[in-house]
């Protein structure tokens, strides 16, 4: 229930697009840091059915950018690293033919050496039986000793055993440092912040929706939109919004991060304000 | 014949608000729709105590930047409506407690924002507008409230209740500043409606409505 999976966790990057896999990362993301995604995966054989999903769970890109920022996660780039995969799978083909190749030589030049060794011995024993002959025959003969023919080959050897051991694997991950936001990412984090767990906002026609719990738990209580601080705002979007959002018992939220030179620079961040909005009823 | 009927024939009297407008000294656009949106809160809605300020000045004295055109100066009005137009969740819930209803609690001072449909906002603006409303008055000039069964302990009650709003005003746990949005379709083939919003600022949940 309680299961932690070994930090950080990988968040794939296909096409785009962020994923998990792994059911143990998805059940701990969302206990842990309220992070959500959506589950896309359908069965292979009835890809119709699509009111209950599974596995892969996708990320919006503010999701797998906060994670990362945490320190709980890190993006793999899935093409690169299947790419830099296979490419350290030949290599490791590579040193082991390479090995295979050494340790025969080896065993080749040990069998050169033992028969060089045998028709060394059968030379000299056919000599011994000459000599024996010959001290026989004329024995004033004064003998002179046929000199060992000991420095045979040890260059194969020595080629062998210097060769270079095979270099580290690399280690495969085509680690992509950050995933790219958004400009409502602030007004995300900053709601995430305060305990909310955000949704993909595309059903309520807004950016994001805001639950104050799990959203398995909670209704939502918000549908956010983002703006930037002077980007213009039409009122009608404001009623369209609002009058939505009341409908369905829930605020419009708007919010963006302010511009203020002093202010941020005097706190060293963003400072983010934000409306909420309600039909008045009247 | 012709010439004597069509001399008969009068122009059409100009609406109340019409003359209301034309009576103002100011003719510019933002006043005159200041003006209709204060009309018709008066007349649709029944407040009173109506005021138009203008907010060049904020309640402090300070002066504000007139160079900016983003923060270029805009006319709030403020006036006392016959009910309460917010109940946040949370006070709702200590009023139920307290078997407190609505129209025993004395409406207080709302502010409204006037705006016209077309016309250019940004959350610039609007953390302007919010920047320089008052902070909502303390308890001390509440009228006194009719007390119609159980005098002892409905006026226990409210005190409480005040006292409660008081602190609540002060952790803005029941909701930062607010005021009310209200629009006006000013264009060709706008025929007068008015709309309003609740705006508040920060993350405040939404009403059980």
């Amino acid at each position: 229930m309680d299961f932690t999976p070994s930090l950080p966790i990988p968040i794939s990057f296909i096409s785009g697009s962020y994923f998990l896999f792994s059911i143990d990362d998805v059940t701990y993301l969302r206990r842990e840091h309220h992070i959500c995604g959506v589950l896309i995966g359908t069965l292979p054989q009835i890809p119709q059915q699509n009111v209950f999903l599974g596995l892969p769970l996708q990320l919006m890109p503010e999701e797998a950018r906060l994670l990362v920022e945490k320190g709980v996660a890190y993006i793999v780039d899935e093409a690169k690293a299947q790419r830099d995969g296979m490419k350290a799978l030949m290599e490791a083909d590579r040193q082991r033919y390479l090995q295979d190749l050494e340790s025969q030589g080896l065993q080749a030049s040990r069998l050169q050496a033992t028969r060089r060794e045998q028709q060394r011995e059968e030379v000299l024993k056919k000599m011994e039986k000459k000599k024996a002959t010959k001290v026989k025959k004329d024995s004033e003969q004064k003998q002179q000793p046929v000199p060992a023919h000991t420095d045979d080959a040890p260059s194969d050897l020595e080629m062998f055993a210097s060769s270079p051991q095979p270099a580290a694997t690399p280690s495969g991950e085509g680690q992509s440092s950050q995933a790219s936001v958004p400009p409502s990412y602030p007004l995300f984090t900053h709601l995430h912040s305060q305990g909310y767990y955000l949704s993909p906002g595309l059903r309520f026609g807004c950016q994001y929706l805001a639950y104050p719990g799990d959203p398995l738990r909670f209704h939502s209580h918000f549908l956010v939109a983002s703006a930037e601080w002077d980007e213009e705002i039409k009122l009608m979007d404001v009623v369209s919004g609002g009058r939505l959002g009341t409908g369905v018992k829930k605020g419009f939220l708007l919010g963006g991060v302010e511009k203020n030179a002093e202010k941020s620079q005097a706190e060293g961040q963003d400072t983010i304000r934000t409306f909420s909005i309600e039909w008045a009823g009247m | 014949m012709m010439t004597s009927k069509t001399a008969t024939i009068q122009a059409p009297e100009p609406s109340a608000l019409s003359t209301l407008i034309a009576a103002s000294n100011d003719s510019s656009p933002l006043s005159a729709n200041t003006i209709q949106i204060l009309h018709n809160l008066q007349h649709q809605h029944s407040w009173t105590s109506l005021q138009v300020h203008n907010l060049s000045v904020d309640e402090a004295g300070v002066p504000l930047d007139p160079q900016s055109s983003d923060t270029a100066p805009f006319p709030l009005i403020s006036g006392i409506p016959p009910h309460r137009v917010y109940t946040h969740p949370d006070e709702q819930l200590f009023m139920l407690e307290r078997n407190l209803r609505d129209d025993e609690i004395a409406p207080e001072r709302t502010y409204v924002l006037p705006a016209a449909q077309g016309q250019s906002w940004s959350l610039q603006k609007l953390a302007f507008a919010f920047d320089s409303l008052p902070v909502p008055e303390t308890e001390s000039d509440h009228p006194q409230p009719t007390i119609r069964d159980g005098p002892e302990n409905k006026a226990k009650q409210l005190a409480e209740y005040y006292e409660r709003r008081k602190q609540a005003r002060a952790t803005q746990e029941w909701g930062g500043k607010r005021l009310l949005l209200s629009m006006v379709d000013k264009r060709m083939g706008g025929e007068g409606t008015v709309v309003y919003y609740i705006v508040q600022e920060g993350v405040v949940k939404p009403r059980q409505n």
